[in-house]
């Protein structure tokens, strides 16, 4: 018998971990899914196939107006987490090692490492002190908070790709007269594009899941979708929450899969 | 860094919106709020209000302590009222502007945690009782000795929810003595009986209107809205009133020191005090709420409610858990960490 390399696959009982596992992570969310088709008022008491709850939720404009609110949120906030990570990424990789790499790294991905409360805390407090201050009550800070916690979402994926990418390319830029804007523009930019797409991604879906923060921050009318369904909790949960939650799972998954494909092909 | 922020304040304040004519800042519980009242009240005084959810108590107390929260009301529970007056959170209401502050029912009128009701208006209230289905049990529910002195039926079938202030002091006033107690005596009495209790249970858990409904337990320690839900779906259940002392609760709407909407909010406050408008808030959220002669504007189905309409002979054992010292919240928290083991 050929000696064969090292694989988890051949584990004693690595089918079974494997099936348990998946079961404990996708059996809840199945039953989430389908009791959003219940036809009575219960999350846990099957009365029926329907599809009122997504009607209903369809047509409940508070609904509407905080899915509306996330999408918006989401989408300021990644473009200007990715364009700050994207700088970033280039400013920590396209350079010789400094001093202090390390804690700018640190710096950088702050927000993974200290606890979301102690993040949403720091931000009340500080918003605050600026709502006092200037009256302004919009939609900026959200955006603004949403932003700071996406970045290192965002700059894991373009540094991994920097540090991929072939130096030889820039390099033969600048041998044929490039100037850095022209090297950046036309020859690391495109072959960055597919990590900062799944960075942008990443940080989308990231800011559109965020409760903790945001009910920290929000101020008057400025529920989004997760904090709306987090304030259902008190009384009593209907399948609408699940209908809900089945909409944001299917965009969760749509945006992913995308993010998939992205970095798969040019790897 | 301070030039970046001001300029970006000064970019973005273009927008503000805190104080504009006829707009006013509610922030209430999550679902909690009927749209139906809000839209009659703008059809009435042409102020628009937008609502804001929180989920906790400590939450919203700490977003508008920071400061500059935007918000006009706040609609706290009763023992965080006191609380939010200690704190000069919130401010005393000038009688002179609520017209309609007589419709407050006589037994709200002066409640432990807000008297005279200076700085509140009840918004809704209700209980926390036994629900018990009556085909498994079918002896005396108006105790909590259903759940303290489990009978044979019930062993290993019922269930409580893990709500330390509702279940410490049911068992308090079960031995005799009164919520926030420090006599050591009575909090060793109502000890032992939780933990002589605790093996018949099932559980300690949420989510009663659904098992109630199906029938997962035949009893639980419940709060009413919810007991009446389980009742529509399950007719065999039936809410009981421990007659040795149960808990009450209530949220009621207060003014913020620094709202920006203040007459505004004066009108919202009156407006919620007609006995058809109040009506309309218990229609949406399912609870009682405070006003008399609202039962009148009541949904059919909540008018006849034994969950709802406190039945005479019980509403004499109802009282608000008053805000504890912290020894008595000491004694309680070592209680419930040794039930809970």
């Amino acid at each position: 018998m050929a000696r064969q390399s090292f694989s988890a696959v051949r584990l004693p009982g690595f089918t079974t971990t494997a099936v348990l596992v998946f079961l404990a992570l996708y059996v809840p969310i199945f039953t989430l899914v389908a009791y959003s088709f219940n036809a009575s008022q219960s999350v846990a008491v099957w009365g029926g196939f329907s599809l009122d709850w997504y009607a209903k939720a369809w047509a409940n404009t508070q609904v509407k107006e905080a899915t509306l609110r996330s999408l918006l949120i989401a989408v300021s906030a990644s473009a200007i987490a990715t364009a700050a990570a994207t700088m970033a990424a280039l400013g920590t990789t396209r350079r010789k090692a400094f001093r202090g790499q390390t804690f700018i790294y640190v710096m950088i991905n702050q927000p993974l490492m200290v606890p979301e409360i102690v993040t949403a805390v720091a931000l009340l407090i500080f918003f605050a002190a600026i709502k006092v201050a200037t009256g302004y009550q919009g939609l900026g800070y959200l955006i603004l908070a949403h932003s700071a916690f996406c970045i290192p979402f965002a700059y894991l994926p373009i540094r991994a790709r920097l540090e991929g990418m072939d130096l030889s390319l820039e390099t033969a830029a600048a041998d044929l007269y490039a100037t850095p804007w022209q090297t950046f523009r036309r020859v690391t930019l495109p072959l960055l594009g597919p990590g900062i797409i799944a960075g942008a991604m990443l940080a989308f879906v990231i800011s559109l899941d965020d409760v903790v923060i945001t009910e920290f921050v929000k101020s008057g009318g400025q529920d989004t979708l997760p904090t709306y369904m987090l304030g259902q909790m008190r009384r009593q949960l209907t399948p609408e929450i699940n209908a809900i939650s089945t909409m944001l799972l299917m965009l969760t998954v749509a945006i992913l899969t995308a993010f998939f494909l992205l970095t798969r092909k040019n790897d | 860094m301070k030039k970046i922020l001001t300029a970006t304040a000064l970019l973005l304040s273009g927008t503000a919106l805190a104080h504009a004519e006829g707009v006013l800042q509610l922030y209430n519980w999550g679902n909690y709020t009927s749209p139906a009242l809000l839209e009659k009240f703008k059809a009435e005084t042409g102020i628009t209000v937008t609502v804001t959810d929180y989920d906790s108590n400590d939450a919203a107390l700490a977003k508008v302590e920071a400061g500059g929260s935007g918000f006009d009301l706040v609609v706290p529970s009763a023992n965080y009222v006191p609380i939010w007056v200690e704190k000069g959170l919130i401010v005393p209401l000038d009688a002179s502007k609520l017209a309609n502050k007589g419709n407050i029912a006589p037994e709200w009128q002066d409640v432990p945690w807000d008297k005279g009701r200076a700085y509140t208006i009840p918004w809704q209230w209700g209980s926390t009782g036994v629900a018990v289905n009556t085909k498994v049990y079918g002896g005396d529910i108006n105790t909590s000795a259903v759940f303290l002195d489990v009978p044979p039926e019930l062993v290993g079938k019922i269930n409580v929810v893990p709500e330390m202030n509702d279940v410490v002091n049911l068992a308090i006033w079960y031995v005799g003595g009164e919520p926030c107690t420090e006599d050591t005596e009575v909090l060793k009495k109502a000890r032992d009986v939780l933990l002589a209790a605790k093996p018949n249970w099932l559980s300690m858990d949420y989510g009663a209107t659904e098992k109630l409904s199906n029938n997962d337990w035949a009893a639980s320690v419940n709060w009413n809205g919810s007991t009446m839900r389980a009742r529509t779906a399950n007719p065999d259940v039936k809410y009981g009133y421990p007659k040795e002392g149960y808990p009450l609760f209530m949220d009621s709407v207060a003014l913020l020191a620094d709202a920006q909407n203040v007459e505004e909010a004066y009108k919202f406050l009156d407006f919620i005090m007609v006995p058809e408008n109040a009506a309309m808030i218990s229609d949406f959220a399912r609870y009682a709420n405070g006003i008399a002669g609202s039962d009148a504007f009541m949904p059919e189905d909540m008018k006849t409610a034994p969950e709802v309409m406190t039945p005479e002979e019980f509403k004499a054992s109802g009282h608000f858990l008053p805000t504890c010292s912290p020894k008595a919240q000491e004694y309680m928290t070592a209680i419930w960490t040794e039930l809970q083991k």
